[in-house]
């Protein structure tokens, strides 16, 4: 978070967002974003095959990442995962399959017409290891050590306290617990236009 | 500070920006994945911690700000 923000435009910023999403829980991945989304953004991150061909096509459909985290490591069969900014739940489900019934899947966000989207997919599976509820990256409500694994896919990009939320993303990680990210960065300055312009954030 | 410097500030080790993704969300920003590890030995996390804050120059990878997902 920028120290010169205001508290007004931490509000616009926040609110900027949940309209955003809120805007993709109905209308779709495909509304909002400019890189590919659903089946198509998920093969070409290179998501596993048998997700492709077995996940139901209105669950791939819903996918808006900015890349595959789970390219960067394994999930192993019993795993506790979990997925900061879950949204429709799509990396959630797919934590799910890898880590396997025995494994625990927990999906937080902070847009409520998201999470709607996330519990219908998962009501469409039936998986009892998976849970999804609203909670702030910044503070997560669980104890010290409890997952194996936190996964996050296009969120902290839009996190205001990136330090506070990489810091409970830390401390609820088991020791030997794995960060596994994809998200935005800058590869280029902004125009000096837009530099300082709020809507940056959520457009 | 950017992100990898929060990373290792935060504690993590083996802090890193993996790779590009490809895919953009505007002509200044493009996916990318990051991965770090907790350590087993909590007393080592300090000196991972100490190692960001002494960090003299800016790393060379990017933030994750603004936003424009």
């Amino acid at each position: 978070m920028s120290p010169e923000m205001t508290e007004a435009e931490i509000r616009q910023i926040r609110t900027g967002i949940l309209e955003k999403y809120a805007k993709v829980a109905v209308e779709g991945a495909g509304c909002c974003f400019k890189y590919p989304t659903g089946k198509e953004g998920m093969t070409r991150q290179g998501y596993p095959l048998e997700i492709l061909r077995d996940f139901p096509p209105e669950i791939l459909a819903a996918f808006c990442g900015v890349g595959n985290p789970f390219g960067l490591g394994p999930l192993y069969p019993g795993d506790a995962i979990l997925d900061i900014g879950c949204g429709a739940g799509v990396d959630s489900l797919v934590a799910a399959h890898l880590a396997g019934p025995g494994g625990r899947v927990v999906g937080i966000d902070v847009t409520f017409a998201m999470l709607q989207q996330a519990r219908a997919h998962l009501a469409r599976l039936g998986w009892p290891q998976v849970s999804f509820q609203v909670a702030d990256a910044e503070a997560l409500p669980f104890p010290d050590n409890d997952f194996d694994a936190v996964i996050s896919n296009g969120v902290f990009n839009l996190t205001l306290n990136k330090a506070k939320a990489l810091q409970e993303a830390h401390r609820v990680l088991k020791p030997g617990g794995r960060l596994m990210l994809a998200d935005m960065v800058l590869v280029a300055a902004l125009p000096s236009d837009r530099q300082d312009q709020v809507a940056n954030w959520y457009q | 500070m950017d992100f990898l410097g929060l990373l290792l500030k935060a504690g993590f080790h083996r802090a890193a920006l993996k790779r590009y993704t490809g895919f953009k969300s505007s002509p200044y920003t493009e996916g990318a994945l990051f991965y770090g590890e907790k350590l087993v030995d909590a007393s080592a996390q300090d000196a991972i911690r100490s190692q960001a804050e002494h960090l003299s120059e800016p790393l060379t990878e990017v933030a994750c700000e603004p936003g424009s997902t």
